[in-house]
């Protein structure tokens, strides 16, 4: 099938064939259990109002939060109770998702700006 | 299963220019379809989520309301704290952000042979996979007509009855507010009303008495909490009435009749039971036995067990999960996710996880929490809580009270824009 542009930037091709990948073979690792944590800190983490950002966190910063709440669940704190829903293998795959969505979403140009809009 | 041409379309790298190039006649030829009915908390969702993680799949919206009137926070709008402005979400975003075709129009009939759905303005909606979300309808209760006595189950006008309702109480009067058995929509919300109720009765006019008539043997959530706010904040105000079931009402005469005999009130609120939206029925999605009240359904995907490629979310499907906005958004993902898996040729996802979290307000200025994660068992085939996963909060305050609108906002953007 041919393009209806004349000589597209490698970006450009690129980023279809990412958007091509993302959207017809298999999700994304960890977007579907991520996606559970958007109700409260905005869909692909990007909070609107009152709630912790999650998009752009690095992944040892979420998978060490996480893992230390699941650890110790104090009384009060309602995200001590949401972490301990998530095996330690699922909190990796959630936090690697967060820091994935975070740095394409403002780092990487074209590529990523596609996969956003995309994804 | 998909017919080769469309895989091969969707296939190319190109497809999505090429997409964009055809009549939009061939192009609904030849993208899957998909229709959800409903769009609450479910359908909007599923709707959303479907669109975002592959903008190749059509989706269709049928929704005869022009916004959502959100149930969540509602009581808010009761005690005068909020607008109707503050809980009405528009469905504008989803269809110029994520493209969501919006079908101003009730769904009547399905029709799962030809795979259409039939609407009161007359026309025919084709599809590969359907979507119902269409909340819950009531059980009659003899002599309770819910437009002199609104239920407010269902937000909207009889969210401002019931706030007027509230606001003509005597001084001194009684308010009974009647609790359906379980399972019903948000299992904390009745507690929270009598809580606001109470508090709105304390602030303006002293006095008077909440009677809280629940038809269940003890408070279904949030025990704690509400055993405390009943006992203590709202003592002398607050009455529990444990195994109570409304029989009969007459109006006329300010009268309730329960199985423990007649009760007289200045005002009401009368809960009915609940069952899945009067369509499952109708399409055959609840099975022959009139007992049932809600859809099964496989977890994975939220596919019926009696009807294929016809997809329940939300509160009229019956896997066991609690009836709330927040659960709603969360089974919408994970029946989003398996759509895409399906049009892509995938099974679904073997291991979904939902999370449920929700704050009630307990008095103007404080509220409380409650939260649970549920994972799918794969032996006996249901979601079922994680260990350690249900609690309610310690206490009710402040903290929770702001936390309550940033939980709210993000609920709402997620799910409708």
């Amino acid at each position: 099938m041919k393009l209806h542009l004349k000589r597209p930037p490698r970006s450009v091709a690129l980023a279809l064939l990412l958007a091509a990948a993302a959207a017809h073979g298999a999700p994304p690792a960890g977007r579907l259990l991520a996606a559970q944590c958007a109700q409260c800190h905005g869909t692909d983490g990007q909070a609107v109002a009152g709630m912790e950002k999650l998009a752009g966190e690095s992944e040892g910063e979420i998978y060490g939060e996480l893992v230390k709440m699941k650890a110790n669940i104090k009384p009060d704190e309602i995200m001590h109770r949401q972490a301990a829903g998530y095996t330690d293998a699922q909190i990796r795959l959630i936090a690697r998702y967060f820091a994935t969505v975070g740095r394409s979403a403002t780092t990487t140009g074209a590529v990523s700006s596609r996969r956003k809009s995309d994804d | 299963m998909l017919l080769p041409n469309r895989r091969k379309l969707m296939q190319g790298s190109g497809a999505l220019l090429a997409a964009a190039a055809l009549p939009s006649r061939l192009r609904a030829a030849a993208l899957p379809r998909v229709v959800v009915i409903g769009g609450g908390f479910a359908g909007a969702t599923v709707a959303k989520y479907v669109r975002r993680w592959n903008p190749q799949i059509q989706v269709t919206l049928v929704e005869p309301n022009p916004a959502h009137v959100s149930c969540i926070l509602s009581n808010l709008v009761m005690n005068g704290a909020l607008t109707m402005s503050d809980i009405t979400l528009r469905y504008d975003t989803l269809r110029t952000k994520y493209g969501v075709s919006i079908v101003a129009d009730r769904a009547v009939a399905i029709d799962p042979v030809a795979r259409q759905v039939r609407t009161q303005n007359g026309s025919r909606l084709p599809y590969d996979k359907l979507v119902l979300a269409p909340g819950i309808d009531f059980d009659a209760i003899p002599g309770l007509d819910s437009a002199v006595l609104p239920h407010a189950w269902q937000a909207g006008p009889q969210t401002l009855a019931l706030k007027a309702q509230l606001a003509a109480v005597p001084a001194g009067g009684s308010f009974v507010l009647a609790i359906p058995p379980a399972p019903y929509r948000c299992p904390p919300g009745p507690y929270e009303r009598a809580c606001l109720v109470a508090d709105y009765l304390k602030r303006n006019r002293r006095a008077g008495k909440v009677i809280v008539l629940d038809a269940n043997n003890d408070v279904v959530a949030e025990p704690h909490t509400f055993h405390t706010a009943f006992q203590t904040t709202y003592a002398g105000i607050v009455e529990y009435h444990p195994a109570t079931v409304v029989e009969a009402v007459d109006w006329s005469a300010r009268r309730i009749h329960t199985n423990w005999g007649p009760i007289q009130a200045d005002a009401a609120n009368i809960i009915p039971r609940q069952r899945a939206g009067q369509l499952l029925a109708a399409s055959g999605l609840l099975g022959s036995d009139p007992a049932t009240r809600w859809a099964p359904v496989n977890p994975l995907s939220y596919e019926s067990r009696l009807v294929p490629d016809v997809h329940v979310i939300g509160d009229s499907q019956g896997t066991g999960q609690p009836k709330s906005g927040h659960m709603a958004n969360a089974q919408a993902k994970v029946c989003a996710d398996a759509l895409v898996r399906y049009f892509a040729g995938e099974a679904p996802d073997p291991a979904p996880v939902t999370a449920s979290a929700c704050y009630s307000p307990i008095t103007a200025r404080t509220a409380s929490w409650l939260t649970v994660v549920f994972a799918y068992d794969p032996v006996s085939g249901t979601m079922k809580p994680v260990p350690n996963t249900l609690a309610e909060a310690p206490a009710p305050s402040s903290e929770h009270y702001e936390g309550m609108f940033g939980w709210a906002k993000n609920l709402f953007a997620d799910s409708f824009s």
